[in-house]
């Protein structure tokens, strides 16, 4: 995760750089660092750098960590001879490098040559069955081809294995929900809810899943998801705000003429609502009055 | 039946759906379309549309709350809800998926004349070269048999923009990285400062 520090620091050197201001091997350095994706950035200015041998020379053994990072932007922005040529001056530094292997079955994959970049990752697996990063580029490579349940599959094994790689598990919820598989997708959530239990994304997107799903018990469920969202984010979260009041008014439909038992108090809708109001009052005033008809609207149909 | 309408998207509208798609461009992206139908010829106009979401599109809380204030807001104005627009995650990837289906299905229920629009990468991205004039995005509509088909197969164009110039004036925006700049319903909820009418984009 980025904190806010760090995103004000990336964006602040981003534009000193873009406007010539210097400071590019820094704002390259921070891109490693936070592990995000500027690749047009990168691939500019981390170019720039390359050309001019008096700039690479005075990076010392950083100048291979560059051509490595310049080679992966340039495949990220289909500049695919410039990775080419970054990938083979690693190579003749380094021939016996699995890392460099590791670039050059990317830029097969790059290229479209899913069958040569296949077997490329397979031999390096033999060499390390524990190479994550290798493991998650056969994922990549099945989605890039629309082969999801290929994607889904390997994602699986992996999990075998790497049980604690939560992003993995987010990827396969996210797949589950681009294909409407909620059931599959809410069970991703159990687990990271299970694992990071203070994380209050996990129970906002478990919550969404669950009312997508539908149904008297799963409302009940999402409405309890969505209260634990608001409570984790000391009640700054617009959208479990939004999710109680959708819960309250979909349990009241579903159990009208029902015992008593089965229904909700008004209250936790109330001060969801108001919650709503006021923000919007303090932040987009021009859009309360929208909001409010259509928080009614929620409350009649309830 | 929205088998035999003709639609006609203006610039704006066009436009902001793809800026949109532009600046999510490893995400599948929605947006909505907005308009009337003028019954006496056929013609249902997109006046408007409004981007929607980059992230977990199939889920319905987002899309239930935004189709809400959406609809609450046009309705005022006289406009109404008339279609969808979908951007598939991936490049080549020319079909309509599940989640887009039933979205437009929703639509359907309430329009029956409802359009569903796919960005078409190919068109899109041959811009520069081929000066097309026609919408780099598929029309769908509904058959009787309830399937959404591409329309247009036979050469007719079904779909068309109200001016002959909106491609030129994307590509100009394209150019100056305005996609930068787009407002959608997911940025909205995350900051409800963001205004997903994106007033300023073509001020």
């Amino acid at each position: 995760m980025v904190s806010k520090t760090e995103e004000t620091q990336l964006s602040n050197l981003e534009n000193q750089v873009d406007n010539g201001g210097g400071g590019a091997w820094e704002f390259l350095c921070l891109v490693r660092k936070l592990k995000v994706r500027r690749s047009e950035m990168v691939l500019k200015h981390g170019l720039s750098i390359l050309r001019d041998p008096k700039k690479r020379s005075s990076l010392g053994p950083e100048e291979w960590t560059l051509y490595e990072q310049v080679a992966i932007a340039a495949m990220d922005c289909q500049c695919l001879n410039v990775a080419k040529d970054c990938i083979k001056v690693l190579h003749k530094k380094f021939p016996e490098s699995k890392r460099v292997g590791r670039l050059e079955a990317l830029l097969l994959e790059a290229n479209g040559s899913w069958e040569e970049a296949e077997k490329a990752y397979s031999s390096l697996l033999e060499d390390n069955p524990l190479d994550q990063a290798i493991h998650k580029r056969r994922v990549a490579m099945a989605k890039a081809q629309g082969n999801m349940s290929g994607a889904i599959e390997f994602l699986n094994k992996y999990l075998e294995i790497f049980m604690a790689d939560h992003d993995a598990w987010r990827e396969l919820a996210e797949i589950y929900v681009s294909l409407q598989m909620y059931k599959q997708a809410a069970f991703c959530y159990e687990e990271l809810i299970l694992s990071q239990p203070m994380v209050p994304q996990y129970h906002l997107a478990y919550a969404d899943v669950l009312y997508t799903l539908g149904g008297l018990e799963n409302l009940q469920t999402a409405k309890k998801y969505y209260a634990s969202t608001i409570d984790l984010t000391g009640g700054k979260n617009t959208r479990a705000l939004f999710g109680i009041c959708l819960c309250s008014s979909a349990i009241g439909q579903l159990s009208k003429g029902r015992n008593k038992d089965d229904k909700e108090s008004p209250e936790l809708q109330s001060l969801a609502a108001t919650a709503l109001e006021r923000e919007y009052k303090q932040i987009a005033p021009d859009k309360l009055s929208l909001l409010t008809t259509a928080l009614k609207s929620l409350k009649v149909s309830a | 039946m929205g088998g035999d309408s003709r639609y006609e998207i203006a610039q704006d509208a066009y436009v902001k759906l793809i800026l949109h798609a532009l600046k999510h461009k490893a995400s599948a992206v929605n947006g909505l379309l907005l308009g009337r139908v003028f019954p006496q010829n056929d013609v249902v106009e997109i006046t408007d549309s409004v981007p929607l979401f980059h992230s977990h599109i199939g889920l319905l809380p987002q899309l239930e709350i935004s189709l809400l204030l959406i609809e609450e807001h046009y309705a005022a104005k006289g406009i109404n809800i008339v279609g969808y627009f979908h951007a598939n995650e991936r490049y080549d990837d020319y079909e309509l998926g599940g989640a887009a289906k039933n979205i437009g299905d929703h639509i359907y229920r309430y329009f029956p004349q409802a359009a569903v629009l796919l960005l078409d990468n190919k068109k899109l991205e041959a811009l520069p070269k081929s000066r097309d004039w026609s919408p780099v995005m598929q029309l769908y509509t509904r058959d009787a048999s309830k399937n959404w088909k591409p329309a247009g197969s036979d050469g007719s164009s079904q779909l068309n923009i109200r001016e002959p110039s909106a491609n030129v004036v994307l590509l100009d925006y394209i150019s100056t990285e305005k996609w930068k700049d787009v407002v959608d319903f997911d940025d909205h909820l995350d900051d409800i400062s963001k205004d997903w009418l994106n007033p300023q984009l073509f001020k």
